[in-house]
């Protein structure tokens, strides 16, 4: 049976430049078999407050525009069914991703993350060998990987990180994640520098281990495990570096099956 | 003139940062044009091409179906020093036959022989793409295409690509500014002098002078109720070139993608289809054999939505308000559904409850691309009229762009593509023209000042109407009449429709009054793009008294060659727009018409 019912959704609210502090504002909207917290802010926005202030795109988790606090969870509001985010007064709670600045109400001023993820280079350093087809990667080198790749730099996963919010210097688990997908392409020539700027004090040995990462990740990715391997790789940047040149020298030949 | 606070300048502005604008910048950069500026409405990594999936096209002839199990049978890789099985020839005719005979064809024989370049370069970038057991890249079938030459990372494609170009466009140099709302396009004399855009964080708004521009603002998927696009993909580029007196072209065909997610609209990628699922109707039939037998659901696009739609209309559709079709995975098994089609099956348990490795999934056609576009040539120069004069300055790729390579329906796997390499293309084009002398040529009047004005005029209008009602109306009337079926009874409606919309447009009132981040009052400027450009969207589909690939008329079935090959130009006028005909590029030995059959 449906029935129609009304919950209630708080939205923090906090335009720095009218507004001494955040506080909530509350709205009501229709509780629907399909709709999503993003349908809900949407709603809100279009039909009762305009001036309800969020990121959104794709709308359904792969974009990153929309990851947000709900319910003290950062989560993408795109694909949470509203009924699932439901507390026990049978009402949700929208906040910005903690520990950022608050550009206005859950829009947050992501400029140190951005600044993070280009300074472990993101970008691949290529090769310069000669070919005319693709290089050889054998599947299991992808899957070493370990779908760094599907990263949307939502950044859930920074603003969960206990140690970004105390230490913005911080290079971050979404930055780390990064760093990792270089690290181990067999394609990347800069192992060894990639290696020295995150083994740094701001760097892999800063983590610590909490897991808040993980639990964070709308992808199912798994930055301390990476942050891990990274950890274990930084020592031995020379040697992993003296690999990568002896594995290039195959990039062009079919890989063992 | 306008004053210095208002004025930024470089030698080259790209509008939207997706894989077209990030390839023209990435490549202008490495081609040494050393100030380029790349804007964004949103971060640039949120851009739509990365919601692609399913693959890139390229004859790169890794894999084929195994001998002696037909053309629908399992795929391996091709043993070192055996024939090919793919050709950029074979490519090349799959894609005109998809267009339906209105892509031009001297303009897709460079998109499908730069293909296997352009995928090279993405694995020497840096991309990661899944892998067949020898190290190749792997591939796998798409619709329409007469071979594997989808070029794949799981299902999440244009995710890595995108993410790929960016990195690759940061390692150059290039400076992005993101979250800015481009408004108008400068041009005088038919030569593009800049833009003028919104800094969304503060809501001022400036002048952009440039020695070129180019648009990869993508496109308008976003005017129809059910839809894959994403929220953002409002089709803002055609609509601010066409005010600035640039024409369209072939506007009327929209591309309606056959597995969009029951109601959500949500893509599930054609490689749903491409490694072996398909489509079933409330009879439990697997209805694409009265369609399309030899090609069954691996048919074109267009082709699967109307045999989708026809089955719906006729009462055979499912769910409870018979508008849906069920797309059947279950026998791919779990493990492969796992490795090849992750993200779909995510989707489909997130949005609509069912796990595609126990269940059918619910799914109904969705609007999804736009085969028209600002016209151009194979470089990106931007085209002023049918004789080919150029907008001197002014570059598109991507989907904004109509070149054209799809015609009037296009291949899956071959958007990745075009954006890909029609932006490289463009990058290398900026660059000579840059690096060739080009001059910032002055600006006339105001247009920032101009500009704020208007803005202003929107935010203090005391009007009663919300916005939103009228995107939403705008929307339905645009699916209902101007959907996969139309006829001149209801594309005259949704004229009408649009017509009253404009004029409710006129009492809009914007709710958010403020300066910072108002995403209301974009929103706004979204909605009026969206009405400018439905209508010529609905007066080209008018017009067009045939059938050709996503155009189809019940009023008037077949295609009609004598008449109709030739594309749909539509400029803007004081009376209104005027639509006129450009012929279609057709190499009448090699490609000649022929019917379409699948």
């Amino acid at each position: 049976m449906t029935e129609s019912k009304n919950v209630t959704v708080r939205v923090q609210r906090f335009n720095p430049d009218t507004d001494r502090k955040p506080y909530l504002d509350s709205f009501e909207v229709e509780l629907t078999a399909d709709k999503t917290v993003l349908d809900a802010l949407h709603e809100i926005k279009t039909r009762q407050d305009g001036s309800v202030t969020y990121r959104r795109s794709c709308r359904h988790a792969i974009c990153g525009s929309c990851a947000m606090n709900i319910n003290g969870v950062n989560m993408l509001a795109c694909n949470k069914p509203l009924r699932d985010v439901l507390d026990r007064k049978g009402q949700v709670t929208i906040r910005p991703l903690p520990y950022l600045p608050i550009i206005k109400d859950l829009v947050v001023d992501r400029t140190v993350f951005w600044e993070q993820y280009v300074r472990v280079k993101p970008w691949l350093e290529p090769p310069e060998i000669e070919t005319d087809k693709e290089y050889r990667v054998s599947p299991a080198e992808v899957a070493a990987l370990d779908h760094a790749e599907t990263c949307i730099m939502c950044g859930a996963c920074y603003s969960a990180c206990t140690v970004v919010a105390g230490n913005k210097r911080y290079i971050g688990p979404h930055a780390l994640l990064k760093a990792y997908l270089r690290v181990v392409d067999p394609r990347d020539t800069a192992v060894e520098a990639r290696l020295q700027e995150i083994s740094g004090y701001d760097g892999v040995y800063r983590c610590h281990t909490i897991f808040n990462c993980i639990d964070a990740c709308p992808k199912h990715l798994s930055p301390t495990s990476a942050i891990e391997r990274l950890r274990k790789m930084a020592p031995k940047s020379k040697r992993l570096a003296q690999e990568r040149q002896e594995r290039q020298r195959t990039l062009t030949q079919p890989v063992a099956e | 003139m306008a004053n210095s606070n208002t004025t930024i300048t470089h030698d080259l502005i790209i509008v939207g940062a997706g894989l077209a604008g990030s390839w023209a910048a990435m490549i202008a950069a490495q081609k040494g044009v050393k100030d380029v500026g790349v804007l964004s409405k949103i971060h640039p990594l949120r851009s739509h091409s990365g919601a692609a999936q399913g693959g890139i096209a390229a004859a790169l002839n890794n894999v084929r179906p195994v001998p002696g199990t037909g053309p629908r049978g399992p795929l391996e890789q091709i043993p070192a020093g055996d024939d090919p099985v793919d050709s950029w020839e074979l490519h090349m005719f799959d894609t005109i036959k998809g267009s339906d005979w209105l892509g031009d064809q001297d303009a897709i024989e460079i998109l499908v022989k730069d293909a296997i370049d352009i995928v090279y370069e993405y694995d020497r970038l840096g991309c990661v793409f899944s892998r067949t057991p020898d190290g190749r890249i792997a591939q796998r079938r798409f619709g329409g295409h007469s071979a594997p030459r989808a070029n794949f990372s799981a299902d999440w494609t244009g995710h890595v690509l995108l993410h790929t170009i960016h990195e690759q466009a940061l390692r150059h140099g290039v400076k992005f500014y993101s979250e800015w709302f481009c408004l108008d396009l400068i041009v005088e004399d038919n030569i593009c002098r800049g833009i003028v855009a919104m800094e969304v964080l503060t809501g001022r708004i400036v002048t952009m002078r440039a020695k070129a521009v180019l648009f990869g603002t993508g496109g308008y998927g976003r005017a129809f109720k059910i839809t894959s696009n994403a929220l953002a993909n409002t089709g803002d580029g055609v609509a601010i070139a066409y005010n600035a007196g640039i024409p369209l072209m072939d506007m009327e065909f929209v591309q309606f993608h056959p597995t969009g997610l029951y109601r959500h609209g949500i893509l599930m990628s054609e490689a749903c289809r491409g490694e072996g699922g398909y489509l079933t109707n409330s009879l439990g039939e697997r209805f694409m054999e009265n369609y399309a037998p030899d090609k069954m659901e691996l048919a074109p696009r267009d082709l699967v939505s109307r045999s989708e739609q026809t089955e719906i209309d006729q009462g055979r559709g499912i769910m409870e308000d018979g508008q849906g079709i069920y797309l059947d995975m279950t026998h791919l098994g779990g493990e492969k559904i796992m490795e090849r089609l992750p993200q779909v099956r995510e989707l489909a348990i997130e949005f609509v409850g069912v796990d595609p490795i126990d269940a059918p999934v619910p799914i109904q056609p969705t609007a999804h691309y736009s085969m028209g576009g600002i016209p151009c040539d194979a470089n990106g120069q931007v085209l002023a009229d049918a004789n080919g004069t150029p907008v001197v300055g002014f570059f598109v790729a991507g989907e904004v762009a109509c070149v054209s390579v799809h015609g009037a329906n296009r291949l899956g796997t071959n958007s990745l593509l075009e954006a890909s390499v029609f932006g490289r293309r463009a990058g290398y084009a900026l660059a000579d023209f840059i690096h060739g002398g080009a001059q910032l040529h002055p600006v006339p009047g105001d247009p920032a000042a101009a500009n704020t004005e208007r803005v202003r005029d929107l935010l203090d209008n005391p009007g009663n109407e919300l916005v939103e009602p009228i995107a939403q109306d705008l929307k339905a009337t645009m699916t209902d009449n101007c959907g996969i079926f139309r006829s001149d009874e209801r594309l005259r409606i949704a004229l009408e429709d649009i017509h009253r919309l404009q004029k409710r447009f006129q009492n809009a009132r914007v709710m958010d009054k403020s300066n910072r981040f108002n995403t209301d009052l974009l929103a706004a400027i979204e909605a009026q793009h969206m009405l400018t450009y439905s209508e010529l969207i609905v007066g080209g589909a008018l017009n067009r008294t045939e059938s050709r690939g996503a155009h189809s008329r019940t009023d008037f079935p077949k295609r009609d060659d004598e008449e109709w090959l030739k594309h749909t130009v539509v400029e803007k006028t004081a009376a209104g727009p005027v639509i006129s005909y450009k012929p279609v590029n057709i190499d009448w030995k090699k490609y000649p018409p022929q019917e379409r059959k699948y």
